[in-house]
C-alpha cells in the first residue's frame, strides 16, 4: 500500500517536470516586457497629482517629459531583444523527469524506514492496559516482598530486578537484585544481573561497582555466559581489547551448538574487532544451524509415525505448544522461530508458519548479514508464499 | 505509513529543486523556452510535495503517532489539540519544514501569479528560489530529518516546552517566518536582475507586493513575539533587546528600507543597485537570523534551540549564499546605467536619508547583537550587550528619522519646494508643541528624552494626517467632495498614511510604558494592600487550582480606587508535571490609558510558603496598549497598499499598451 502511494507521488513529481510540454502554442510566446506599461500607468499619476493640486505645473512637465524619455528607451531596447527557441530541450526534460522519482527512490532507499508503520496513541490502548497491568504486579510484588518476614523470597527479588529491568527502571533493579546479593544463596546469575542493571543505569559506563558484582558473578562460575559478556565489556572500556576479545572468542569456541548468548557475543567480539583492525566472525562459525536443541524437528515428526494417529498427533502438539510457551517467555530466540515455524510447516498449518516466520524477520535485524539464517528464513517464506498464491 | 509518506515527499521535493536550480537557467541563457517554463510547475510541485510532507507531521502530531521521534520528543498525548498542531512547527526539525513549506509557497506565488513577469527573469528568479530550497532540504534530509523513526514507541511523549503553550507563541513562528522567508523571494528577484544585467520601472514594481507582503508579515510575528513576552514571561516588558528578537528585527528596519528605496527605484529610475543591495542584505539579515537561533548561538530567553552542530551546516549555507550574491553584485552592479537626477531638497533625498538612518540603526543592532560573541570567541569574557546600549544608540538615531517621516509626504520628486512645504506643516509644528507642553504640564515628571519623543510622535500623526487631508483636499471642497476624492485615492496612498500614523501611534505606547512605568515588586501576605499609581491593590492569597496537563497555584488581588471596586486579578503560577516547568501566567487590567498587570512569582522561602507569603510583581503601564493599536494600523496599512490595482503590473487597464497576460502580481 504504501509502495503505491510512493509510486503515485513520484509520477506526479516527473510529471511536473515534463509539465512544459503540454503547453498549448499560445503559450509558446515570451510575455513582453511590462516595463512601458508602468511607464504609462505612472504617466497617468502624475496628471492625477496635478489635477490634485499635488505638484506644479512645471514640476508635472518635467516629470512627463523624463517618462516619456524613458519610455523611449524601453521601446528601443525591447526592439533588440532576442528571439527565443520554443522547441528545443525536450529531451533534457524527460532526462531531468527520470531523474526525480531515481534521485529520491535512491535516497529514500537508503534512509527510509518503510518497515515501521504509523501506530496513532489512540492505537495503543491494548500496550497501555497491558503495561498498567505489568506495573500494578510488580507493585504487589514489591508490597508483599516488603512486607514479608525475613525480607522474602530471593527469587521474588529477582523477578522484581528483572521486570524493573524490562520497565528501563534501573536503579530500581539495582536495589532489588542487591538484597539477593547479599544474601548467602546469591548465584554467579545474581551479581550478573545486578552487574548488568548497574551499567545499564550508568548509559552503559562499567563503573567499579559494576566491576566487583561481575569479578563476583565469575568467580560463583566462571562459564557464566552474561559475566563473561560484561567481563570483556569492561576490559574493552579499559583499553585492553585484545583481551577482551580473545575472551569472547574462547568462550564461543568453547560453546556446544547453538545458545541464544551467543548473537551478542559475536556483535560485541566483532565490535572490538573493527577497532583491533581484526576480521570478523559470523554465528554460523560456531553455531551450525541444524537443530541441535531439543525441540520438534522433521525427523522427529517422521518418528512419530509410528505411533497411532491419536497418539502421534497428540505427541507433536505437545512437542510444537511446549516450543511456542518456551518462545513467548524467551521471544528473542532467532532459531527456536526457525524451528517453530518449521514444525508447523511439517504439520500443514501454513498460517502460523507463517507468522512464525515473520517472528524470525524481525530478529534477523539482530545479526550480520551475511549470516546463512537470512537465506533460510527468506527461502521459506517465498515458498509459503507461493503456496498461498497457487491455493 | 503517513510518516514515510511525508519523509519519500521532501526527498521527491529535493529532487525538484535540484531540478530547477538547473535547468531554467540554463535555458535562460540559452534561450530554450521549454526548460525556462519548467520551472512553473516545478515550483508548484515544490509546494505540493512539501505540503505533504507538513500535512503527514502535522498528522502525525495530530494523533500523537510516537513512532516518529520529533513527536515524541515534542509533543504528549495530553496536550491540548491546538497545541499538538503547533507543535509541528514548535521543534527545530518542523519549523524547518515550516521555513521549506513557505520558501516553496513563495516560489508558487512568483509562478501563479506573475504570468506578465518576462520568461527570462521568471526562470531565473525562480531558479534562484530553488537553490535557497535546496540548501534548506538538504540541511533537513541530512541533518535535521523530521521524520526520523523509531521502534518501539516509547509510551508518551516528552511534551513541549510549556513556555510555548500559548496562542501567541503558536501563530509567532508562522508568520515570522512568512516574514523572514519572503524576502527570499525579493532576493531571488535581485540576483535574477543581476544575473540578467538589467532593472527598471517594472522590476521595481514587480518587487514591491512582494516586499510589501513579506514585511507586513514580519511585522505580524515580530509584534506577536513582543505580545507574547509581555503576557507570558511575567516581566511586564514588551522589549527585551534579546538577540533573538534583535535578530527578527533586523530584517525588519532593512526591508522598510527596500520598501521605500524600491518606490524611487519604480519612480524615478534610480537607487537601483542600492535597492538590489538592500534586497540581498535583508534576505541576509533573515538568514543570519535563522542561523542565530537555530544553531544556538546565542543562549537566551529562547534557548531551547540549541545544537552547535547544525550550526555549521547553516553557517556554511550563510557564507555562501550571503557571499555568493555580494560578490554577484560587486562584478555585476557597477554595469547597472545611472538613474534620474534630484537635488538634494526633494522626495528622493528624504527616502535617502530615511534609508541611510534605518541602514545605520540595522548596522547598531547588528553591532550590539554580535559584539558579544565576538568578544567572547576573541577573549573568552563573557559580556551581554542591553537595553541601555540600544537606548542610548538605537532610539536617538531613529528620532531625526521620525521628524523626517512627518515631513517627507509633503515633498515632491525631483526638486521640491522647501518654503512652501515649511509653510504647509508651520501649523502641525506648533500644534505639536501645543500638545507636548500640555502632556508635560500633566505629567510633571519624567526623563527629558521621553518628551522630545512624544513632540515627534505627535508631530508624525499631525503630518501624516495633514498631508492626507491635502491630497483629499479636506478643507478646500465640500465634505461629500473631499470623501469622494477619498475614494479615488490609491489604495497604497491610504496605506501610507495608515501605517505612518500606526508608528505614531505605537511611539506613544513605546514612550508612556518606558518612562512612565511604575513598578513594585513586594513580598506580600493575605490582607497586604499595595499603592500603585493610584489603584490600591490588596492580596487576599494563593489557591492551588487544575487545568488539562497542569496545576496552578492562582492568587486573587482585589483592586480598587479611591475605595471603588475596579476589578479582581487572578495571575498564575503554572506547573505542568510533565515537562517538569513551570510557567507564568499574568493578569492583565487593560484599558486605553494604560495597564495594570501584575504576577505571582514562587514563595521566597518554605516558612514563607506555610505563612501563604508570596512575592507580587505589580506594574502599571501607561498607553501600553497603543503600541498594539499602531503595530495593527501599520500591518492595516500595508495590507491596503498591497491591494492596490497599480501593484498589479499588467492589470486590465493597460492591457491595450502591452501583450502581457491581465493577472494580478500578488
Amino acid at each position: 500500500m504504501i509502495f503505491a502511494w510512493m509510486v503515485l507521488l513520484a509520477v506526479l513529481s516527473a510529471s511536473f517536470v515534463v509539465f512544459p510540454l503540454l503547453g498549448k502554442a499560445r503559450d509558446q510566446v515570451i510575455v513582453a516586457d511590462s516595463t512601458s506599461a508602468v511607464l504609462v500607468d505612472q504617466l497617468e499619476e502624475v496628471q492625477r497629482d496635478l489635477d490634485r493640486n499635488v505638484i506644479s505645473e512645471g514640476e508635472a512637465t518635467a516629470a512627463q517629459l523624463e517618462i516619456k524619455r524613458r519610455i523611449l528607451t524601453v521601446a528601443r531596447r525591447a526592439a533588440q531583444g532576442p528571439d527565443a527557441d520554443n522547441r528545443g530541450g525536450r529531451n533534457g526534460l524527460f532526462l531531468a523527469a527520470v531523474f526525480v522519482p531515481l534521485f529520491a527512490g535512491g535516497y529514500y532507499a537508503l534512509m527510509g524506514s518503510p518497515e515501521i508503520s504509523s501506530l496513532s496513541f489512540a492505537d495503543r490502548q491494548a500496550e497501555r492496559v497491558e503495561q498498567q497491568k505489568i506495573v500494578d504486579l510488580t507493585d504487589k510484588l514489591y508490597a508483599r516482598l516488603v512486607s514479608e518476614p525475613g525480607g522474602g523470597a530471593s527469587e521474588g527479588w529477582m523477578l522484581l530486578g528483572q521486570t524493573f529491568s524490562r520497565m528501563g527502571e534501573y536503579q530500581r533493579a539495582v536495589e532489588a537484585f542487591e538484597i539477593v546479593a547479599n544474601r548467602d544463596d546469591a548465584t554467579s546469575a545474581t551479581y550478573s544481573m545486578l552487574a548488568e542493571a548497574l551499567i545499564n543505569a550508568e548509559q552503559g559506563i562499567v563503573t567499579p561497582k559494576a566491576e566487583t558484582a561481575i569479578n563476583m558473578a565469575m568467580e560463583l562460575d566462571a562459564a557464566n555466559p552474561a559475566g563473561v559478556f560484561y567481563k570483556s565489556v569492561a576490559l574493552a572500556q579499559r583499553g585492553e581489547e585484545a583481551a577482551a576479545h580473545a575472551m569472547l572468542l574462547s568462550h564461543l569456541e568453547a560453546a556446544d551448538g547453538f545458545a541464544s548468548w551467543m548473537e551478542p557475543f559475536v556483535q560485541q567480539a566483532n565490535q572490538i574487532a573493527e577497532k583491533l583492525g581484526r576480521d570478523p566472525i559470523t554465528l554460523s562459525d560456531y553455531a551450525p544451524i541444524s537443530g541441535s536443541e531439543p525441540g520438534p524437528s522433521a525427523e522427529d515428526i517422521a518418528a512419530a509415525g509410528d505411533m497411532s494417529d491419536e497418539d502421534r498427533g497428540e505427541f507433536i502438539l505437545s512437542m510444537v505448544d511446549r516450543l511456542a510457551s518456551r518462545l513467548e517467555e524467551d521471544p528473542n530466540n532467532l532459531d527456536g522461530w526457525i524451528r517453530l515455524a518449521n514444525a508447523y510447516r511439517v504439520l500443514g498449518n501454513n498460517t502460523q508458519a507463517l507468522s512464525a516466520y515473520e517472528r524470525a524477520t524481525v530478529l534477523l535485524e539482530t545479526i550480520g548479514s551475511a549470516d546463512q539464517r537470512h537465506e533460510i528464513v527468506r527461502k521459506a517464506l517465498t515458498e509459503l508464499q507461493n503456496q498461498s498464491v497457487e491455493e | 505509513m503517513t510518516p514515510e509518506i511525508g519523509h519519500f515527499a521532501l526527498a521527491l521535493a529535493f529532487a525538484l529543486a535540484l531540478i530547477q536550480s538547473v535547468l531554467p537557467l540554463m535555458g535562460a541563457n540559452r534561450g530554450m523556452l521549454l526548460w525556462m517554463q519548467s520551472a512553473r510547475a516545478t515550483s508548484i510541485g515544490q509546494l505540493v510535495l512539501v505540503g505533504i510532507a507538513f500535512g503527514a507531521l502535522m498528522k502525525s502530531f495530530i494523533v500523537s503517532d510516537f513512532t516518529v521521534i520529533n513527536v515524541a520528543s515534542n509533543s504528549h498525548s495530553l496536550k491540548p489539540m491546538l497545541y499538538k498542531i503547533a507543535g509541528t512547527w514548535g521543534s527545530h526539525e518542523g519549523s524547518l519544514l515550516l521555513w521549506v513549506l513557505i520558501l516553496t509557497l513563495f516560489g508558487a506565488g512568483v509562478s501563479l501569479f506573475g504570468a506578465n513577469i518576462p520568461e527570462t527573469l521568471k526562470a531565473r528568479t525562480l531558479a534562484v528560489q530553488a537553490w535557497i530550497s535546496t540548501g534548506f532540504l538538504s540541511f533537513m534530509l541530512l541533518t535535521s530529518n523530521p521524520f526520523d523513526r523509531v521502534f518501539p514507541p516509547p509510551a508518551d511523549g516528552n511534551d513541549l516546552n510549556p513556555l510555548l503553550q500559548d496562542v501567541g507563541l503558536a501563530l509567532h513562528p508562522p508568520f515570522l517566518y512568512l516574514g523572514y522567508v519572503g524576502f527570499s523571494i525579493v532576493f531571488s528577484f535581485a540576483v535574477a536582475a543581476l544575473l540578467e544585467g538589467r532593472i527598471d520601472a517594472a522590476w521595481a514594481r514587480w518587487v514591491r507586493p512582494w516586499t510589501l507582503a513579506a514585511w507586513v508579515f514580519l511585522t505580524a510575528g515580530i509584534v506577536l513575539g513582543s505580545w507574547w513576552a509581555y503576557y507570558e514571561l511575567g516581566w511586564g516588558g514588551w522589549w527585551f533587546w534579546d538577540p533573538v528578537e534583535n535578530v527578527s528585527f533586523m530584517p525588519w528596519l532593512l526591508g522598510t528600507a527596500l520598501l521605500h528605496s524600491a518606490i524611487v527605484t519604480e519612480k524615478r529610475d534610480a537607487f537601483k543597485s542600492w535597492t538590489i543591495l538592500l534586497a540581498i542584505l535583508t534576505f541576509s539579515l533573515s538568514l543570519l537570523g535563522t542561523f542565530v537561533v537555530r544553531s544556538g548561538l546565542l543562549t537566551s530567553v529562547h534557548a531551547f534551540a540549541v545544537d552547535p552542530e547544525r550550526g555549521l551546516y547553516i553557517l556554511f549555507l550563510l557564507a555562501l549564499s550571503i557571499g555568493g550574491s555580494l560578490a554577484l553584485y560587486a562584478w555585476r552592479a557597477p554595469m547597472m546605467e545611472a538613474g534620474g537626477l534630484f537635488k538634494p531638497i526633494s522626495r528622493e533625498a528624504g527616502l535617502l536619508v530615511n534609508n541611510l538612518i534605518l541602514g545605520t540603526a540595522t548596522g547598531t543592532v547588528l553591532f550590539g547583537t554580535l559584539y558579544p560573541l565576538f568578544l567572547e570567541a576573541v577573549t573568552g569574557d563573557k559580556i551581554s550587550v542591553g537595553a541601555p546600549f540600544f537606548n542610548a544608540t538605537f532610539v536617538p538615531m531613529m528620532l531625526p528619522l521620525v521628524l523626517l517621516m512627518g515631513m517627507g509626504p509633503f515633498l515632491s520628486w525631483k526638486r521640491a519646494d522647501l518654503a512652501g512645504v515649511l509653510q504647509r506643516v508651520r501649523f502641525i509644528a506648533l500644534a505639536s508643541i501645543v500638545v507636548t507642553l500640555v502632556i508635560w504640564y500633566i505629567q510633571e515628571g519624567g526623563p527629558l528624552l521621553a518628551y522630545i519623543s512624544i513632540l515627534l510622535a505627535v508631530w508624525l500623526l499631525f503630518a501624516t494626517l495633514r498631508e492626507w487631508a491635502m491630497r483629499i483636499r479636506l478643507f478646500d471642497v465640500s465634505f461629500t467632495d473631499a470623501m469622494r476624492r477619498a475614494r479615488n485615492l490609491p489604495r497604497a496612498s491610504h496605506g501610507m498614511t495608515m501605517a505612518h500614523a500606526g508608528l505614531a501611534l505605537a511611539m506613544f505606547g513605546f514612550i508612556g510604558s518606558s518612562a512612565w512605568k511604575t513598578e513594585e515588586v513586594v513580598f506580600v501576605a493575605p490582607g497586604t494592600t499595595i499603592e500603585i499609581a493610584g489603584f490600591d491593590v490588596m492580596f487576599e492569597g494563593v489557591e492551588r487550582v487544575r487545568g488539562p496537563n497542569y496545576f496552578a497555584d492562582r492568587g486573587t488581588l482585589k483592586v480598587t480606587r479611591k475605595g471603588q471596586a475596579v476589578t479582581t486579578l487572578f495571575p498564575e503560577r503554572r506547573y505542568y508535571p510533565i515537562a517538569e516547568s513551570s510557567t507564568t501566567e499574568s493578569a492583565i487590567r487593560s484599558t486605553l490609558a494604560g495597564d495594570l498587570y501584575a504576577s505571582i512569582a514562587e514563595p521566597a522561602s518554605e516558612d514563607a510558603e506555610l505563612s501563604g507569603a508570596w512575592t507580587l510583581r505589580i506594574l502599571y503601564e501607561p498607553l501600553v496598549n497603543f503600541i498594539w493599536i499602531g503595530s495593527a494600523l501599520l500591518m492595516l496599512g500595508g495590507g491596503l497598499s498591497l491591494t492596490d490595482r497599480r501593484l498589479r503590473v499588467g492589470a486590465p487597464k493597460r492591457a491595450r499598451t502591452t501583450s502581457a497576460t491581465p493577472t494580478p502580481a500578488e
